[in-house]
C-alpha cells in the first residue's frame, strides 16, 4: 500500500512539474514584456532578459502613450488607442445587430433561400481574407468608404458576419419554438417578438459576441491596414509602424510598454470575461 | 395578405446578409478569379491570358519560398499544438490544484492579436538582447541562439509564437470535450484495469475526433491567413526566408502593384483551403454523427 | 354556430403526408380532444388551426369565419403550451399582458383582464414574479391565464399537462374542466393520454396516420369504437381481441364455436367472414360467480393486482385474454375455469377493413 501510495504522489510530482514547466513558457513573453517595459535603456542594453528593474519607471510607458513615432509623426500609441476604440464601438454594435437579425430569421422564420444563404456565410469563415481585398477595395473607393471610419466599419460588419450569424442563429435555434409559436398567437409579429421576447433572452449569446468582436476587432491588423485609411489606423498598426520604423538606436524599453498597452484590452476582457471568453470560442467554433 | 407580412419582415431582415453573400463574398471571390485570368497590373483589365499569370506565379520564387513556408509552418503548427494542448487538457483533467489558474496562464495569449505576440517573441527570441544573451552569461558560451536571422531557421521562430498563441486554444477546446465524456465510461476502465494512458489513447481519444476536428479547423483557418505574425516579428526576412502566400499577396496587391499575380496567388490560397478544409468539415460532420 | 369547422384539410411534408383529408367540426362550447399516438398529426392539425402551420388544401373557420389565411393572432385563438412558453424575461403580469399590449388594447382594461384572470386562477401572488422563480404547477396556471385573458372564441391545449407530476396532472384536469365549464370555453385539446381524454372532452377525436379515425362522445367511443385501432387504443388494460371466423350466427375461435345471438351488429354478416371480436376485459366474468353471457373454457395463467381490483390472465385456446375481477376473488382463481363472455357489450370488426360490422 504504501509503496503504492509513493507511487502515486511520484506521478503527481511529475505532473505538477510538467505543469509549471508549460505555465513558465506561457508567461514568459508576459513577463519578459513587463519587467522591460517598466526598466531604462541602460538596462536594458545589459541583457539580463529576466531580471526585474532595478529602478522601475514608468517613463517607457509614458513615451509610449504620448510621444513615440510612427514615421513622421510623434504622437505616442494613444493616437492608435482612441482610433481603435472609433473602430471597436460602431463595428461592434453593427456587427452584432445584422448577426443577430440574420440568425434570428434564418433560425427561426427559415425564409426562402435562408439555408443556401448560410451554407455561403459559413463557408467564408474559412476563406483567406485575401480573395476579396482587391474586388472591396475598388468597390469601398466606388462608394466613397475608403480610408474612413464608415469603410472599416463596414468591413468588420462583413466579415464577422459568419461567426456572429452561426453564434445567434445556434442560439436562437436552441431557445423552445413553443416560445416563439407562442409569441405569433399572442401577435407580435417578426420585430417584435424580436425585440420583446428574443433579445430579452439572448442577453447571454450577446455577452459572448461582444467579447468575441472586441476581441476580434481590437486584434484586426490587416483591414485596419487596408481599409481604415492613414487617418484611422488602429492602434496594432500604429504598435508595428512604432517598433519597426524606429529610426536610430531602439528603444525595447518604448516598444515593450507600446506592446503592453496594445495587448491590455483583449486581456482585461479575457481575464473579465474568464469562462465567458472560452464559452465565446467554443460557440464561434464554426460549426458547418 | 396579411398572413405573408411577417414572413416578408423576415426576407427583408435578411437582406443585408443576402447583400454581404452576393456582393461581397460571391462577386468578390469571382472577380479576383477572372483577375487572376487576365494580364491586369496597376489596373485591371480584361485581356485574357488563361493561366498565364498562374505560370508566373509558380515559377517565381518569393511565391515557392511562401508556399512551402506555409506547408511547412501549417503541418508542424497544427501538429504540435494539437499534441501540446491535448496534453495540457489530459493534465488538468486530473484534478489538479488551481485549475482555473492554470487555465487562464495557458489561454491567454490566445486573447492578444498575432502582432502584439509577434512583437513580444521578436524581443525575446532577439540574438543580441534575448534568451540567447541570457545564455551566453550564465557560461553557455557556445550557445548561438540566432535563429531569427538564420534564413533556414527563422520559420521555427514563427513557430514557437505560433504554438505559444493557439495551444491554450486546443487545450480548452479538448478540455470540453474530455469534460463531455460520459463518467461511466471511465468507471468501466476503472473496473476493467485499464491503464489511465491506455484509456486516454484508445478509448478517449477516438470519442474526441469531433473536438480535434474543430480545433484543427480553426487552426488551418489561422494558418492560411497568417500575415500579422510575419509581419511582426520578421517582415518576410531575413531577405525572403519567412514569407508567407498571404503577405506575398499583399505585398503584391498594395506594394508591387502587380494584381494579376496577387490574385492568381489568392486564388491559389483559395484552392488550397477548399482542399484541405473540406474534407475536415466532412470527416468531422462524420465524427458528429457517429458520436450521436 | 360552429366553434371550428375544419374541411378536408391536407399537409404533407414532403413526401410524408401528416393530414389527410381532415374534416372536423367542433361545436360552440364544446371541449373536443384530439387523441392519438405520437406522430399521429393531432399536434399538425392543432397547429394548423392555430394558424402555426400552413396547410396544403382544405379550409379553417373559426366561429363562421373562414381563417385559413390569417394570422394566428388574427385567428380569435388562445394557445397553451406543453412546455408553457412563457416568456422568461417578462413576470407574470409582463406575460399575462403581452398579447393585449400587442393588441393594442386599453391600458385599464389589460389591468382589469389580467385581474380577473389571475384571481380566477389563484395566481395574484405570484404576479410581480418571473416564471423561473415558480413551480411547473404554478407555470402552468400563469400559462392558462395568459390564454384567458385574451378574449377569444378558441381555446387551444396542447399537450397541456404532459409535463407535470401524476398528483398535479389530476389537479389541473379538474381546474380545466371547471373553466371550461364555468366559462363556456370552446376547446380543442391534444394528448396522447386516454384519461385525460376521456376526463376532459364532450366529444373525443382519435386520430392515426393523418386521419381521424371516429370522433365522438367518450362513453360512445369506449362502448362503441369503430375502428380495430380506436378499440385497442382507448381503454386500459386494453381491450381482448379473438380473430376469428364468423359462420352461421356464430364465430368460430380456434375451433371453438361461440353463438353471436347477443352481439348488436349494424347489419348481415356474411358466412366466412374474417372477424376479431373484441371483449373488454370488464366484460369477461366467472361462470362459477354467476356471470352472464357465452360460456368458454379457460385456463388460468396468473393473476395482476392492481389495487381497485386484480387482472387475471388467461389462456382460451391459443389465445390470451385478460379479466378484470374483484382482488379477493381473484385470489383462489387457478387451474381450468369457465369464462362468461357479455357479447351484448362486446364489438365485432371485420378483420380485414378493421371496421365495426
Amino acid at each position: 500500500m504504501r509503496r503504492k501510495g509513493w507511487r502515486l504522489s511520484a506521478r503527481r510530482v511529475g505532473l505538477y512539474a510538467f505543469l509549471l514547466i508549460s505555465a513558465a513558457f506561457f508567461l514568459l513573453p508576459l513577463y519578459v514584456m513587463l519587467v522591460t517595459s517598466f526598466k531604462d535603456m541602460s538596462e536594458v542594453r545589459l541583457g539580463d532578459l529576466l531580471s526585474l528593474p532595478a529602478a522601475p519607471s514608468v517613463g517607457a510607458w509614458v513615451k509610449a502613450w504620448t510621444t513615440a513615432c510612427t514615421g513622421l509623426t510623434c504622437n505616442g500609441i494613444q493616437v492608435g488607442f482612441w482610433n481603435s476604440m472609433r473602430i471597436l464601438v460602431p463595428s461592434v454594435v453593427v456587427s452584432i445587430a445584422v448577426g443577430s437579425v440574420t440568425g434570428y430569421a434564418m433560425s427561426l422564420w427559415r425564409p426562402r433561400g435562408a439555408t443556401l444563404l448560410f451554407g455561403i456565410v459559413m463557408s467564408v469563415a474559412f476563406v483567406p481574407y485575401q480573395v476579396f481585398l482587391y474586388p472591396l477595395v475598388r468597390l469601398f473607393s466606388f462608394a466613397g468608404l475608403n480610408s474612413s471610419l464608415p469603410g472599416i466599419i463596414t468591413v468588420h460588419t462583413i466579415f464577422g458576419l459568419p461567426t456572429m450569424t452561426l453564434i445567434f442563429r445556434n442560439y436562437f435555434a436552441s431557445v423552445p419554438i413553443e416560445l416563439f409559436k407562442a409569441a405569433r398567437v399572442d401577435g407580435a409579429g417578426f420585430w417584435r417578438i424580436f425585440t420583446s421576447v428574443m433579445l430579452p433572452m439572448a442577453v447571454p449569446i450577446i455577452t459572448v459576441a461582444v467579447i468575441l468582436q472586441v476581441t476580434g476587432i481590437w486584434n484586426d491588423f490587416i483591414f485596419g491596414l487596408v481599409f481604415a485609411g492613414r487617418e484611422n489606423f488602429p492602434m496594432t498598426v500604429q504598435l508595428n509602424n512604432i517598433v519597426n520604423s524606429t529610426q536610430g538606436e531602439r528603444e525595447y524599453n518604448v516598444d515593450m510598454a507600446a506592446t503592453m498597452l496594445t495587448a491590455l484590452v483583449p486581456l482585461a476582457v479575457y481575464f473579465i470575461s474568464g469562462r465567458w471568453f472560452v464559452r465565446g470560442i467554443a460557440a464561434g467554433a464554426v460549426k458547418g | 395578405m396579411l398572413r405573408h407580412r411577417s414572413r416578408l419582415a423576415a426576407q427583408v431582415a435578411l437582406l443585408p446578409a443576402m447583400l454581404i453573400a452576393l456582393v461581397v463574398y460571391c462577386g468578390s471571390t469571382g472577380w479576383t478569379v477572372w483577375i487572376s485570368l487576365t494580364s491586369s497590373r496597376m489596373l485591371p483589365n480584361n485581356n485574357f491570358v488563361g493561366l498565364r499569370q498562374y505560370e508566373i506565379l509558380f515559377g517565381n520564387e518569393r511565391w515557392l519560398v511562401s508556399a512551402s513556408n506555409l506547408a511547412l509552418f501549417g503541418v508542424m503548427f497544427i501538429t504540435i499544438s494539437l499534441a501540446l494542448g491535448f496534453l495540457l487538457a489530459i493534465l488538468i483533467d486530473q484534478r489538479v490544484r488551481a485549475e482555473d489558474l492554470l487555465r487562464s496562464v495557458f489561454l491567454y495569449p490566445f486573447s492578444m492579436s498575432f502582432i502584439v505576440t509577434g512583437l513580444a517573441w521578436r524581443f525575446l527570441l532577439d540574438p543580441t538582447l534575448g534568451i540567447a544573451k541570457i545564455a551566453h552569461d550564465i557560461g553557455f558560451t557556445w550557445f548561438e541562439f540566432d535563429w531569427l536571422v538564420r534564413q533556414d531557421r527563422v520559420i521555427f521562430t514563427l513557430l514557437a509564437a505560433g504554438v505559444w498563441h493557439a495551444a491554450g486554444l486546443v487545450m480548452a477546446i479538448m478540455l470540453a470535450g474530455l469534460r463531455g465524456v460520459d463518467q461511466e465510461i471511465w468507471k468501466a476502465t476503472r473496473i476493467e484495469g485499464i491503464p489511465a494512458w491506455r484509456a486516454y489513447l484508445f478509448i478517449v481519444l477516438p470519442m474526441l475526433k469531433g473536438s480535434f476536428a474543430t480545433a484543427t479547423i480553426l487552426m488551418a483557418t489561422s494558418v492560411v491567413r497568417l500575415y500579422d505574425l510575419s509581419v511582426a516579428m520578421t517582415n518576410g526576412g531575413p531577405g525572403i526566408a519567412s514569407e508567407v502566400p498571404a503577405k506575398f499577396v499583399m505585398d503584391n496587391l498594395f506594394e508591387r502593384q502587380n494584381i494579376g499575380l496577387a490574385t492568381a496567388a489568392a486564388t491559389s490560397m483559395l484552392i488550397t483551403v477548399v482542399a484541405v478544409v473540406a474534407p475536415l468539415l466532412y470527416w468531422r460532420s462524420r465524427a458528429e454523427k457517429a458520436a450521436s | 354556430m360552429a366553434g371550428v369547422r375544419v374541411s378536408t384539410l391536407t399537409k404533407a411534408y414532403g413526401p410524408l403526408t401528416v393530414l389527410q383529408d381532415i374534416s372536423i367540426e367542433v361545436a360552440e362550447g364544446e371541449f373536443t380532444v384530439l387523441l392519438g399516438p405520437s406522430g399521429c398529426g393531432k399536434s399538425t392539425l392543432l397547429n394548423a388551426i392555430a394558424g402555426l402551420d400552413e396547410v396544403d388544401g382544405g379550409t379553417i373557420e373559426i366561429a363562421g369565419q373562414d381563417v385559413t389565411d390569417l394570422e394566428p393572432a388574427q385567428r380569435g385563438i388562445a394557445m397553451v403550451f406543453q412546455s408553457y412558453a412563457l416568456y422568461p424575461t417578462m413576470t407574470v403580469r409582463g406575460n399575462l399582458s403581452f398579447g393585449l399590449k400587442v393588441k393594442g388594447s386599453p391600458r385599464a382594461e389589460i389591468e382589469s383582464r389580467v385581474a380577473w384572470a389571475a384571481d380566477l386562477l389563484q395566481i395574484t401572488p405570484l404576479l410581480d414574479r418571473k416564471p423561473g422563480q415558480m413551480s411547473g404547477g404554478q407555470r402552468q396556471r400563469v400559462a392558462i391565464g395568459r390564454a384567458l385573458v385574451q378574449k377569444a372564441k378558441l381555446f387551444l391545449f396542447d399537450e397541456p399537462l404532459s409535463n407535470l407530476d401524476a398528483k398535479l396532472r389530476t389537479e389541473m384536469r379538474v381546474e380545466i374542466k371547471k373553466l371550461h365549464k364555468e366559462l363556456g370555453l370552446t376547446i380543442v385539446y391534444v394528448t396522447h393520454d386516454q384519461i385525460e381524454a376521456m376526463t376532459l372532452a364532450t366529444r373525443i377525436a382519435v386520430m392515426k396516420g393523418g386521419r381521424i379515425e371516429q370522433y365522438a362522445a367518450p362513453d360512445e367511443l369506449y362502448e362503441r369504437p369503430e375502428t380495430l385501432f380506436v378499440a385497442g387504443f382507448v381503454g386500459a388494460p386494453a381491450m381482448n381481441f379473438l380473430p376469428g371466423m364468423y359462420r352461421g350466427g356464430a364465430i368460430e375461435i380456434d375451433g371453438v364455436r361461440i353463438p353471436a345471438g347477443a352481439l348488436e351488429l349494424r347489419g348481415p354478416v356474411a358466412d366466412g367472414t374474417k372477424v376479431v371480436l373484441g371483449v373488454r376485459p370488464e366484460h369477461i366474468g366467472l361462470v362459477a360467480d354467476g356471470a352472464l353471457g357465452e360460456s368458454v373454457a379457460a385456463e388460468a395463467q396468473f393473476m395482476e393486482p392492481m389495487g381497485a381490483d386484480t387482472l387475471g390472465w388467461f389462456t382460451m385456446g391459443s389465445h390470451r385474454v385478460s379479466v378484470r375481477l374483484a382482488p379477493q376473488r381473484a385470489r383462489g382463481v387457478t387451474g381450468n375455469v369457465d369464462l362468461a363472455l357479455d357479447l351484448s357489450l362486446a364489438s365485432l370488426f371485420n378483420a380485414t377493413t378493421e371496421r365495426r360490422l
